[in-house]
This record gives C-alpha cells, sequence and structure tokens, in this order.
C-alpha cells in the first residue's frame, strides 16, 4: 500500500492536492505578498491593522530568478534521504513574489526558464513519506 | 546630524582565529581584551563602558552565556561595575558593537569604551537555533528548502555572473590574490597561498562556489579601545580617528532573499543588499568623504561572489566594476594601489562570526598605524574602510583615518 504523503511542517502548501499552492499573505490595500503568512503588511507605508491582510494561494508556477546545486549533505536539521545532490531556487511567482524552493532536478534549469510546483519527498518512515514543495522545471 | 566630538582607537587586540577547542569564549575575550589594553597602556580599572558581541549558536555552545556575553567576560575580567551591554548582530555584530563604543564617547557620556567580541564557530554551526516549526523561519526555511549558507551565495553568484560577466576565473583569482598575503599574517587560521589550479581544483560545493572559494568558521576574540580624541595622547601617539561608524538594514523590497528568509516582494528600483548599500552610503555622509577617498578596504569576502559585490558597494560602483579593478591588479592587497583585504580577508581566516569585524578594525590600525608587519600595504594609506554583513540583513560600515 502507498504511503501517505505527509508535509514536514503543515500550513505552508495546499496539501493534498494534484497542484500544490503556496500558501501566502497579501495585503488588501497596497498587494505585498509575503511568504509564509505573515501578520501584517510589510510595506513599511501600510497600516499594521490584521484585516488589511488576506490568506492568498499564489499561482503554483514561476519564473527562475537564480539557482544552485547542493552538492554536500547539510548538517541536521535538514534531511534528505538517501542524500543525494540537488538544486535550489530563487523563484518569482506572478504575484510578484520571490521565494526559494528545492528543484526537482537540475536538468534543464536555467535563469529565466518556467517551473511549475510540485511536492517531493525528502525522507520517509514505516508509514509516512515527509515531502515539502518543490519547484519542476517545464518546457 | 548634530556633529559629536571626535573619537579615536586607542587600542586594538586579537585573540588569533583557528579552532580553540579547550577554551571558553570569555577566556578568548580576556586575552584579546590583555592584548588591546596593552596596545593602549591602559587599565582595566580605566575602561568606562563596554559593548559586547552576542553570540548566535547558544543552542549549541556555551548556551545563555553566549548571548549575554558581556557580564560573562567582564566576570572573567574581573567586574568594575561599568555599564555594559550584549549585542547581537549576526556577522555584522563587531561593526555594531565598534558603533556602540563610539556612540559611547562620542556623546560624552564616557571617556573610554571597550568593544569586545569572542566567537566559536569552528565547524560549521550555522543552522536553525530551535525546531519552532510555527515562528521560527530559519528552522523552516532550513528543513522545507535546504538552504545553506553557501547555497545563498552560489545563487547570488551565478545570477552575478549572467548580469555582469563574472568568469569562473575571476572568482578563482580572488582566492589566489587574498591568500597570497595570508602568510605573513601571524592572526590568521591559514597560511597557505593558492595557485588558481588549486582553487579549480578543489571540489565544487555549490555550484559554481568551489570549496577554497568560500570560507570556513573559525574561532576568535578581538576587543577595539575607543577614547575621546583630546584624551587619546595619553594612551598613543598615532590614535586613529573614527570617521563614521554606522549600521544598515534591508529596506523593503529588496531583490534578494537574505538568509534566514523564504520570500521577498522585490520593488522596481531597490535592488539587492539595501542593507550595505545602506549602511555605506550612511557612513560616506557620517565622515564627509567619498569613495574616491579610501586608500584600504577590508571586506566580507565570505565567499568569491562577496568579494565581487562588497567591492561594488564599498566604492558604490557599477556592477561589474569589481571584476576589472581586480584583473587589472588596483586591488591586489601587496601592490595594488588600492589595497583590499590586507589582512587575508575570511578566506584566509575564516569567520569568527560575531568578532570578524573587530578584526577587519584590528588591520586598519595596524595598517595605517605602519604595524603591519610584513604584509603593510604599499601605499602609505591615510583613509580607510570596513564593512561586514550577516544573516538577516545586518550590516556594519566604518571609515577611520589617520590622526597624527
Amino acid at each position: 500500500m502507498a504511503k501517505n504523503k505527509i508535509p514536514i511542517i503543515e500550513g505552508l502548501f495546499t496539501w493534498p492536492s494534484d497542484k500544490p499552492q503556496l500558501i501566502a499573505s497579501k495585503c488588501k490595500k497596497c498587494g505585498t505578498v509575503t511568504f509564509p503568512k505573515a501578520a501584517f503588511c510589510a510595506n513599511p507605508d501600510c497600516e499594521k491593522k490584521r484585516d488589511n491582510v488576506e490568506i492568498v494561494n499564489l499561482s503554483n508556477t514561476g519564473t527562475v530568478w537564480t539557482y544552485t546545486t547542493q552538492i554536500y549533505a547539510p548538517p541536521a536539521p535538514f534531511k534528505k534521504e538517501p542524500f543525494e545532490p540537488y538544486g535550489i531556487a530563487m523563484v518569482d511567482t506572478s504575484e510578484g513574489l520571490r521565494v526559494l524552493g528545492i528543484l526537482t532536478t537540475t536538468d534543464n534549469v536555467k535563469l529565466g526558464g518556467k517551473v511549475e510546483l510540485t511536492a517531493g519527498k525528502l525522507y520517509e518512515d514505516d508509514e509516512n513519506e515527509y515531502v515539502t514543495w518543490m519547484w519542476k522545471p517545464v518546457s | 546630524m548634530q556633529k559629536f566630538r571626535d573619537v579615536a582607537i586607542v587600542g586594538v587586540g586579537l585573540h588569533p582565529w583557528g579552532v580553540f577547542g579547550e577554551k571558553s569564549m570569555p577566556e578568548m575575550a580576556v586575552e584579546a581584551i590583555t592584548e588591546a589594553l596593552a596596545d593602549a597602556n591602559m587599565e582595566w580599572r580605566e575602561v568606562e563602558s563596554m559593548v559586547s558581541g552576542g553570540y548566535l549558536w547558544v543552542t549549541q555552545r556555551e548556551g545563555m552565556f553566549g548571548i549575554l556575553s558581556g557580564t560573562a567576560i567582564s566576570a572573567a575580567m574581573g567586574g568594575i561595575g561599568i555599564p555594559i551591554t550584549s549585542c547581537a548582530n549576526a556577522c555584522a555584530t563587531g561593526g555594531a558593537i565598534f558603533r556602540e563604543a563610539y556612540l559611547a564617547v562620542a556623546s560624552g557620556l564616557y571617556d573610554t569604551a571597550i568593544a569586545v567580541a569572542a566567537d566559536k564557530s569552528a565547524g560549521g554551526f550555522f543552522r536553525p537555533q530551535s525546531e519552532d516549526p510555527q515562528f521560527d523561519l530559519d528552522y523552516i526555511r532550513y528543513v522545507m528548502t535546504g538552504e545553506t549558507n553557501p547555497a545563498y551565495w552560489a545563487m547570488e553568484c551565478k545570477r552575478r555572473m549572467a548580469d555582469v560577466g563574472t568568469t569562473e576565473d575571476d572568482l578563482a583569482e580572488v582566492k589566489v590574490v587574498t591568500s597570497k598575503i595570508a602568510p605573513f599574517n601571524p592572526k590568521t587560521r591559514y597560511k597557505k597561498a593558492f595557485t588558481k589550479e588549486d582553487v579549480l581544483n578543489s571540489p565544487m560545493v555549490c555550484d559554481p562556489l568551489h570549496l577554497l572559494e568560500i570560507c570556513a568558521t573559525s574561532d576568535g576574540a578581538g576587543a577595539i579601545i575607543v577614547c575621546s580624541m583630546d584624551k587619546a595622547k595619553k594612551y598613543t601617539q598615532k590614535p586613529i580617528l573614527i570617521d563614521a561608524a554606522v549600521i544598515g538594514s534591508p529596506t523593503f523590497g529588496d531583490h534578494t532573499i537574505p538568509l534566514t528568509y523564504l520570500s521577498t516582494f522585490p520593488r522596481p528600483g531597490v535592488g539587492i543588499l539595501t542593507e550595505s548599500r545602506n549602511s555605506i552610503a550612511a557612513a560616506y555622509k557620517m565622515a564627509n568623504r567619498r569613495p574616491e577617498d579610501v586608500d584600504l578596504i577590508e571586506l566580507p569576502d565570505n565567499s568569491s561572489w562577496h568579494y565581487f559585490a562588497y567591492l561594488d558597494c564599498i566604492l558604490q560602483a557599477h556592477d561589474g566594476e569589481a571584476e576589472k579593478l581586480l584583473r587589472s591588479g588596483a586591488v591586489d592587497p601587496m601592490t595594488g594601489k588600492l589595497p583590499v583585504c590586507p589582512s587575508g580577508g575570511l578566506g584566509s581566516c575564516g569567520e569568527a562570526v560575531v568578532a570578524q569585524g573587530l578584526f577587519q578594525i584590528y588591520e586598519l590600525a595596524k595598517q595605517l598605524r605602519g604595524e603591519a608587519g610584513e604584509r603593510q600595504v604599499k601605499n602609505d594609506p591615510k583613509v580607510a574602510i570596513a564593512q561586514t554583513y550577516g544573516y538577516a540583513g545586518n550590516n556594519a560600515a566604518c571609515i577611520v583615518s589617520k590622526a597624527w
């Protein structure tokens, strides 16, 4: 039987979903988007009123601003088992946010290239697979 | 801006950079303070005010005493009842506590003050300090995206290569140029001069950065004693004027995602590294000087990317000027007309995070006084600048000059 796929930390992206989306906050007054969601708008010129901010699910596609390949295994508490080098990118979404995420592959990744959001496994135990959001290159 | 009274650096001291597992951070600080006091011909009881750097990796070493470092160091020195502040501004802490010491004296409240910081980061302690999945953004970032410090630097580097044409050769050349002076600095940890082949053959850590293009983390401690200029002659024949001591924070809409954060909301015209550009602009304004006035630079070469990014930042140049300066030899620490990182830089010492800014200021003082021995720069510097940048959008900068 297939294992359950569980986000390592809940509440950061829509799940379960075939097309996961990052869960962010957006200011109703100025449009500033923040991820993870924040209680107040980060624009210094906006009033700090909780009611000004709404939760939004971001578009699940974006453009690579830059990326790298992490070749050595980072120390705990990051966990990727079995360890293999992985890509990390800063991705621009259509809402104007620039956001981090692991790449499903570094093949065919280029600056300005298109990516879409998915969920990918970092490690598992007997019952569950533990997943995070990942950016998948699309042609 | 109201003009405060003039303040001078009168004493500098460093515990060497390296790995010192058998010593506590307060012990290392005591050794740095002792050297600074001797340098200033000053007694401990003459110090009227103190600011101490707060260590970040408190869950791994020395616990709460790491961040409440001021009173821990004072207890090791023997308490003399003076005001003490402990301050944590990440890698910019050294510059931040130097500024606090400056302000304590410039304001007229005290005639003398000491900035002191000890740090044991050897072994790579850059990691989240809690497992709070709700509010510790650093923890969320780290476990969900696996972004290490070198990964962040590499992403910036790759973007810069695309934007301004930095080459792999340029990146390797940074290490060649900064390491060649390292054998002559008794305070550094690594004393080897590397060739371009050494650098390019070292393992790739995060594409495009090789192992020898990123700095290690080290243990180290520093102390800088400042005094009102009118009393400085009591302590030194070579007082160094503090033209500016500033810190900077990010501007909303910065184009990069600073380490510890997961996102940014870039605004047109804001650019990257705003905390650093803000701090440099404030330093020149406070000093009433321009980049052309600077004879000597210590910058935070945590990686080869930093070297270029910060050289442009400090010179307020267009992105890409730094690569041209390096290629031309102008910023060679031994032969250049504008020596950069005559200490050997972070690449040669490894970063002792909160003490690093004091390492840089020590170097500026030694070079301006002409006391740097075999690594003494050749251009008779009169005005020098140092800048450090750190986690979560922290930055500090200072401009100092000969006052004798």
